[in-house]
């Protein structure tokens, strides 16, 4: 407990630096900013601004205080064109939109608006408090974990990402392979030997991060806004004064809190991030709620839930990012990218040889999150008029932002091809409902996922047995099985329950 | 059938991939008990089934994309892919102003409008990314710019 003080002292001495500081508020203003333009999520406002604040030469925890502000400053902007447009910026905010849209229609904009950013605000700031205590806590445990036990961590990782990411869990596995074989290419570590390289030197090194992610979530999401461009249809609906009051607020206050506890654990599960958690957290509330006629029709418990849940899984997926070195959801894994891209390598040892990069993300969130509560309730007037900004300036935007951010860290015309080629096999990807979160997890952990098999297998000298030798890993076998085979037997069982009701049911 | 087409191609490279682990990859004395082939190859054992299972039962019947889309998409990769050419020689400025003039006019902007644009961009963004952030961009044939 000590531990956790001396460490948030610590960590709100780095945060607190004036540059520090600035950084965490810009992130923040800009990631709101980003949020709030229709169609963009966190995910690909992180992605396109990651290769500039790389270039810019920060220290790593500066970096990282920036990326991270720009992320959670998103998840609170991106309820503001799900309100005011319908428009969700990622699939995050799709939940919002059931709720949040239908108030602004009914002459609420405004208080929609203000009681999301309470909502926003409860979640993130409970879920950075659960983090300080649950992420030292895992690390210290995680510390004990040999390189096989990292094997069964990465078995169930994929294991609940195929389960609970996406409709189809083939496909989402697939896509997680697809990540792997992407991160195989290039030059083998440990032994020198080229591997998928064909003699293009451009790749021997392997694919640089930063152009996979700038291709699969810049690029084509600008290949998807083009799509999508019918032009002038989206109609913006006005901001009035209505304003959240302490009555609201105490109607809601089970749901915030349950959406934030909700919210946490779905976010720490690798792989699964606001998406799930906010759907997850809507559905629970509707079916607590003793009258649900309204939900979907403007009410606010259906509004606050989801967006209490999507910026507590913000917190929640920092968590094994930071202790494990596994990310808890796509926009983490970009996180860990770039953290890698630093050489600081995320895992149980941060907390205690680099504190100044874990202990000074946690301090930037408690600041970053009073920040963008108090910017928010202002001037969300400001944010929403994003939501005007012309999309044939806003698209070609866009693409300089990403082709500046890859030119300038990599320097090399032949990147430019590359992320154009991977943003087209991105839009093929999500057009045929691939999620393109598990790509970059995958290809994030592949190296680590190699590196620790063959290290284990090093150990034994070839025996794979020692695979599921220790209680760690069998328990986190045992757990990956959990996790495929439970919402199986669950969909099941309702099926089941549903057919034996239906006869019954009137017609 | 866009699924089964996506895959179809998707298993020609994973086998491409899979023939290529099993042949083409070793080292050339074996440093771990896996060496550096061991990993692609179970890559490639668990990528084929899961196509296979995709071919079987695919679940997206087309893209959905009228011609005028396609067309609108197609001209969208012809300009980025004409950008990326352009990047270097040309500099980022003309490169850049070019790009944006070509694809807001395409997304039905006007042309005084799209002027306006793509030269601020072009020229407040090179100056704002070269001297305040101090990152690299290529000044192409404006060498003044240097």
């Amino acid at each position: 407990m000590d531990a956790v003080f001396s460490g948030l002292a610590s960590g709100f001495a780095v945060a607190l630096d004036p540059f520090n500081l600035f950084l965490v508020l810009a992130g923040c203003f800009a990631g709101t900013l980003i949020g709030a333009l229709p169609g963009i999520g966190p995910i690909n406002g992180v992605a396109i601004l990651l290769p500039i604040a790389y270039g810019l030469g920060f220290k790593p925890e500066s970096a990282i205080i920036l990326l991270a502000g720009i992320y959670y400053g998103a998840e609170y902007g991106g309820r503001i064109s799900s309100i005011l447009l319908n428009v969700p910026g990622d699939a995050g905010a799709v939940m919002t939109t059931l709720d949040g849209n239908p108030m602004a229609r009914n002459g609420e904009a405004g208080k929609a608006l203000s009681l999301s950013a309470v909502a926003s605000f409860i979640g993130g700031t409970f879920s950075v408090i659960l983090m300080s205590f649950f992420g030292p806590a895992l690390a210290s445990y995680a510390i004990t974990f040999s390189p096989s036990d990292y094997v069964a961590l990465m078995v169930f990782a994929f294991a609940s990402l195929a389960s609970l990411v996406g409709s189809n869990p083939v496909k989402t596995l697939l896509a997680a392979v697809i990540g792997l074989m992407l991160a195989s290419i290039g030059i083998d570590a440990n032994t020198g030997v080229a591997r998928f390289t064909f003699g293009i030197p451009d790749i021997l090194a392997g694919i640089d991060f930063l152009v996979v992610v700038i291709g699969l979530f810049g690029m084509a999401e600008l290949i998807h806004l083009v799509e999508q461009q019918a032009a002038g249809t989206l109609k913006t609906l006005k901001i009035d004064k209505s304003f959240v009051t302490m009555k609201d607020l105490a109607f809601v206050k089970w749901t915030i809190l349950r959406g934030s506890i909700i919210g946490f654990f779905i976010g720490i599960l690798p792989g699964t991030g606001a998406s799930v958690a906010s759907a997850v957290a809507y559905g629970t509330e509707k079916r607590a709620a003793r009258d649900a006629s309204r939900f979907g029709e403007g009410d606010m418990r259906g509004l606050a839930a989801p967006e209490a849940a999507n910026n507590a899984s913000a917190g929640g997926a920092m968590v094994p990012m930071l202790t494990l070195g596994i990310p808890g959801s796509g926009t983490t894994a970009i996180l860990l990218g770039a953290l890698l891209l630093f050489n600081v390598t995320p895992g149980p040892l941060m907390f205690s040889q680099r504190p100044e990069i874990a202990w000074g993300l946690i301090a930037s969130m408690y600041i970053g999150n009073i920040a963008l509560l108090i910017i928010n309730l202002p001037l969300v007037g400001l944010f929403a008029r994003m939501l005007t900004i012309p999309q044939q300036f806003l698209t070609p935007l866009i693409a300089v932002l990403a082709f500046v951010g890859v030119y300038s860290v990599v320097s090399n015309p032949h990147d430019l091809y590359m992320i154009t080629a991977l943003g087209v096999f991105g839009w093929f990807l999500r057009k045929l409902q691939f999620s393109l979160a598990p790509v970059i997890l995958g290809f994030v952990l592949g190296g680590l996922f190699e590196d620790n098999l063959r290290r284990a297998l090093s150990i034994s000298a070839g025996d794979w047995t020692i695979l599921v030798s220790s209680f760690n890993s069998i328990a986190l076998y045992l757990m990956a099985f959990l996790v495929v085979v439970v919402p199986i037997a669950l969909s099941r069982r309702r099926r089941r329950l549903d057919e034996a009701e239906s006869p019954k049911a009137p017609a | 059938m866009a699924d089964r087409i996506f895959a179809g191609v998707l298993l020609l490279v994973a086998i491409g991939y899979t023939i290529i682990a099993f042949t083409l990859i070793h080292a050339p004395f074996q440093y771990d008990p896996l060496g550096p082939e061991s990993w692609p190859r179970i890559l490639g054992l668990v990528a084929i089934p899961c196509i296979l299972y995709v071919l079987v039962r695919p679940d997206v019947e087309s893209l959905g994309l009228p011609a005028r889309s396609l067309g609108r998409l197609a001209a969208l990769v012809a300009m980025l892919l004409v950008y990326a050419f352009l990047f270097q020689p040309l500099g980022f400025v003309i490169a850049t102003f070019a790009f944006c003039m070509a694809l807001s006019m395409m997304l039905g902007s006007r042309l005084v409008p799209a002027l306006a644009f793509s030269l601020g961009i072009g020229l407040f963004g090179y100056l704002l990314c070269t001297r305040l952030l101090d990152l690299n961009l290529p000044a192409g044939i404006l060498t003044f710019l240097r």
